[in-house]
């Protein structure tokens, strides 16, 4: 099958998957009647989904942990067998044309490594060359090229081992992008990384969409990622989509509570409070804030806050997705 | 034809990395290679002083352990040294869930799997296995190239044998132990002169544990100098093969993936 552009980079029609699960009494006794009687239970990963994505989108897929995104992203490359349903993904039935597929899709699971952990980067990259069988010239562009874009030139001669997560995350990432896939995966790319890396890991993602047109398919528990990179975010819990739109749609309605943690340079002597913003903890030398930006710009906190003491940090952080998951089910 | 040699470059390519990546630790690499010769050559001695002692085991003299040792351990080496991930590695991938890794990329995945990890420790029984061929005083040519014929037929089969042992992590979840039992009793059995077996433990040699494979029949294959029965073995390590690919296949439609994170320590 050949994948004709103007069609979905993704169409999910009905797709879900089961497991069977092996249940057992706790304790000895219970392990023993799982030896001679075992009991099977199935357990829905993924209740079936239907969504379509667009060539050139940028897609948040999100959910609380064991939500079902990973088994999704794990059907949608061909790792996985859905139990029912169908998708294509560039025109390719992923866990029947899986080799075919990966030509054209690149993907990078933050908790799992791609690159050979005792070599230099480099040698790992030469490697990937020769499973997407490019040809030396091309393969020596698409590597400088993103050797720029990600910042990692020095990076690429140090064995991996010896590389910090955040400088590891970057050439990882860059490892998954050099057959210039038309569409990545990227399961928690951020995962435990500073503010600094991250912030070079979506500057790099966001060149390589608005440049080339890759299509992002992005999991994340950090909503940071999902508002500077997506345009559109897909909620899921339970298996289930709960939130399907815009991320302005998200953002105004959910992700409007900034969390600001302040370390003073000298202890405080008395209750630390601001008009319109909640004070939700406070130590001889910190406080923790939290406030609605839409009520209260984040440059006036900060202003607020440093105008009256010395400060040695301030961290400005989003709600974790799991709130923002409880709110989208209040409503 | 030009898919196969673009698939055993690739093979060559993956060998190299691993190579390197062997080598960024010298004193391990080459404590792994001697410490397999010391360990073999303690085995080798044993039958040593036996065969003085006895003279002989029901035909089987200290001539026949030579080639036998010089074909097992050149097979097995070649075997792990290029495929280390065949056996118990297979079945720990598996259970882990850690195929995913190679699921993602555009490359046939038992090959891509088995060849993705290479045991240092087997250039040591590469190392013996030659050493040991010396002292069988064989040098003809026919029997040269049916000695290297035979061992190569061997790594193959227990290449095989170990995609089958590990793959049976597939079905019983964690299998690990339980292939590397198996893929020990082949070795075991296969170092041992099958004469010394009878009944339905020899019927089991040449079966279900198909030691004789691996030792006896290429033992006969060099002395006699039989091309029939170098065809034969290599029908039997094609038959195996085909076994080994379509478990590993309807294994796989039961891979379950796996949330382990991996940490490299």
């Amino acid at each position: 099958m050949q994948y004709e552009a103007g069609k979905p980079a993704i169409e999910v029609r009905d797709l879900a998957k089961r497991f069977q699960l092996k249940q057992k009494a706790p304790g000895l006794r219970g392990s023993w009647q799982a030896v001679w009687r075992p009991e099977m239970r199935e357990i829905t990963a993924v209740s079936p989904l239907s969504f379509t994505l667009e060539e050139g989108d940028m897609l948040a897929f999100i959910g609380p942990n064991g939500a079902g995104k990973s088994t999704t992203i794990k059907m949608l490359t061909g790792i996985l067998f859905p139990s029912s349903g169908h998708a294509t993904v560039l025109g390719c039935v992923p866990w029947q044309q899986r080799r075919q597929l990966a030509y054209q899709i690149g993907s990078v699971f933050g908790q799992k490594p791609q690159l050979w952990y005792h070599l230099p980067a480099d040698d790992t990259f030469r490697l990937f060359a020769r499973i997407y069988e490019l040809d030396m010239k091309s393969y020596q562009r698409r590597r400088d090229f993103l050797v720029e874009a990600f910042q990692i030139g020095d990076l690429l001669q140090t064995p991996v081992r010896k590389l910090s997560l955040g400088q590891r995350m970057k050439c990882e990432i860059a490892a998954s992008l050099l057959h210039s896939p038309r569409l990545i995966f990227l399961d928690e790319p951020t995962i435990g990384l500073d503010v600094v890396a991250k912030q070079q890991i979506r500057d790099a993602i966001r060149t390589l969409n608005e440049t080339e047109n890759t299509t992002i398919f992005l999991t994340s528990h950090d909503a940071g990622d999902v508002e500077s990179l997506c345009r559109r975010v897909i909620v899921v819990n339970h298996g289930r989509i709960i939130f399907d739109d815009k991320t302005s749609v998200l953002k105004r309605q959910y992700l409007r509570r900034k969390v600001v943690d302040v370390r003073f340079a000298d202890a405080l002597t008395e209750p630390f409070t601001l008009p319109g913003v909640e004070t939700v903890k406070q130590g001889t030398y910190g406080v923790k804030l939290e406030f609605d930006s839409r009520q209260i710009p984040v440059e006036s906190v900060i202003q607020q806050v440093i105008s009256g003491h010395t400060c040695n940090d301030i961290n400005i952080t989003d709600p974790p997705m799991e709130e923002i998951i409880r709110e989208i089910y209040a409503v | 034809m030009r898919r196969l040699l673009f698939e055993l470059s690739f093979l060559k390519a993956l060998f190299v990395v691993n190579l390197s990546s062997a080598m960024e630790y010298r004193a391990s690499f080459i404590t792994q290679i001697v410490g397999m010769l010391i360990n073999n050559g303690i085995y080798f001695v044993f039958w040593l002083l036996f065969f003085d002692r006895f003279g002989s085991v029901r035909g089987y003299q200290i001539d026949d352990i030579y080639l036998l040792f010089a074909i097992v351990t050149l097979g097995f080496g070649l075997a792990f040294l290029f495929a280390g991930n065949a056996g118990a590695n297979l079945a720990y991938l598996v259970a882990q869930g850690r195929l995913d890794y190679y699921l993602v990329f555009p490359r046939p995945l038992l090959p891509h799997v088995i060849f993705s990890r290479m045991i240092v420790s087997t250039m040591g029984d590469i190392v013996f296995g030659f050493v040991a061929f010396l002292f069988t005083g064989r040098f003809h040519p026919i029997e040269i190239l049916f000695f290297l014929l035979s061992s190569v037929l061997v790594a193959l089969l227990l290449t095989a044998f170990g995609v089958i042992a590990g793959s049976l992590a597939f079905f019983m979840g964690n299998a690990q132990y339980a292939s590397q039992q198996i893929t020990n009793s082949l070795l075991t059995f296969s170092m041992y002169p099958n004469v010394l077996f009878s009944g339905l433990a020899r019927t089991l040699l040449y079966t279900l544990i198909p030691a004789a494979f691996v030792g006896a029949i290429p033992v006969q294959i060099v002395q006699g100098r039989d091309g029939v029965l170098l065809l034969g073995l290599a029908g039997f390590v094609l038959l195996l093969w085909l076994i080994a690919t379509a478990v590993f296949s309807l294994g796989l439609r039961r891979y379950e993936s796996g949330s382990a994170i991996n940490i490299n320590v």
